[in-house]
């Protein structure tokens, strides 16, 4: 008796076997095409890196609370203003007035100096993404009549806006 | 005796069935993790731009409130990513002295929209607030 095989797969195992296959590359194919395509339509939300809300949050906080009949000096010691820095006089709690330095030079970091009396605190932000620090810019944005706010917008490695936030100073009694 | 080693049918297709199952479940759930996170992405954006106008609609003339465009008046190239869409912003008095400033952005065919309200108050002098 010849013994036909002992050992292998049919020709109809193999099939179904690359047929599974395919399918299963089909379905990966197809879900990478549409992650991809969704990728370049929307920007990167930078707004889910925690450091970044903080960034945002402690700006807005001193813009809100921007004082005085120049809020926004064009020069204060060594710095001056610039898509890459904002100088912003504030309210703080003892209700006196600080001048408080944004500095977002530095790739990857985000540096607040703030001046009370001579006496400078300062607070940092690091760990940021580069495409993030690179491309946030901070301009004062004026509506006629009403007290300048500030402006900040940041892109994304393509170059798709994803931050733009109007601030805007609050009133202060 | 009929067969000494491999697997039954039922043992094959109820293998499948289970394989199928937990790869279905996968990819649904990787689906829809997908959906959630672009749909976040657009709200975020579209709470952007409805906090920017809002800026704008606070300083508006009280008395004019009702007469500004009826869409906004902020920078909405933010919204890019969410075309075709929509902005809306509607005044509604409340009571005498009260409006109710109400913006929308309503994106994907209609099927999604975010709102955003601001109540103003005529206070009689500066317009400010």
């Amino acid at each position: 008796m010849v013994k036909r095989r002992t050992a292998g797969y049919t020709l109809l195992e193999v099939v179904v076997a690359m047929a599974v296959f395919g399918i299963f590359l089909m379905i990966l194919g197809v879900l990478t095409v549409e992650m991809r395509a969704q990728e370049k339509r929307m920007p990167v939300n930078f707004l889910r890196h925690p450091q970044i809300v903080v960034v945002i949050s402690k700006l807005r906080r001193d813009v809100q609370d921007a004082f005085s009949a120049n809020p926004y000096p064009e020069v204060f010691r060594e710095y001056s203003q610039s898509p890459k820095m904002l100088i912003v006089q504030s309210v703080q709690e003892s209700g006196g007035v600080q001048t408080i330095v944004w500095d977002f030079r530095t790739s990857g970091e985000v540096h607040r100096h703030a001046y009370n009396v001579g006496v400078s605190t300062d607070w940092t932000a690091r760990g940021l993404p580069a495409d993030f620090s690179n491309s946030i810019e901070v301009d004062a944005v004026g509506i006629p009549g009403r007290p300048w706010g500030v402006r900040v917008t940041a892109r994304d490695g393509e170059g798709r806006i994803a931050i733009d936030q109007i601030l805007q100073p609050r009133a202060h009694q | 005796m009929r067969r000494e080693k491999g697997f039954s049918l039922i043992e094959v297709l109820a293998a499948l069935l289970i394989l199928t199952l937990v790869i279905t479940m996968s990819l649904a759930a990787f689906v829809e993790r997908s959906k959630r996170l672009r749909q976040a992405s657009e709200t975020i954006l579209a709470y952007q731009a409805l906090a920017n106008e809002a800026e704008y609609r606070r300083r508006i003339d009280f008395a004019a409130l009702d007469t500004a465009q009826p869409q906004f008046i902020s920078d909405t190239s933010l919204l890019a990513p969410l075309q075709p869409f929509a902005t809306v912003v509607s005044v509604r008095q409340t009571q005498p002295g009260v409006k109710d400033v109400s913006m929308t952005v309503r994106w994907n065919n209609g099927l999604r929209e975010a709102k955003l309200a601001l109540v103003r108050v005529d206070t009689g002098g500066t317009n400010l607030w």
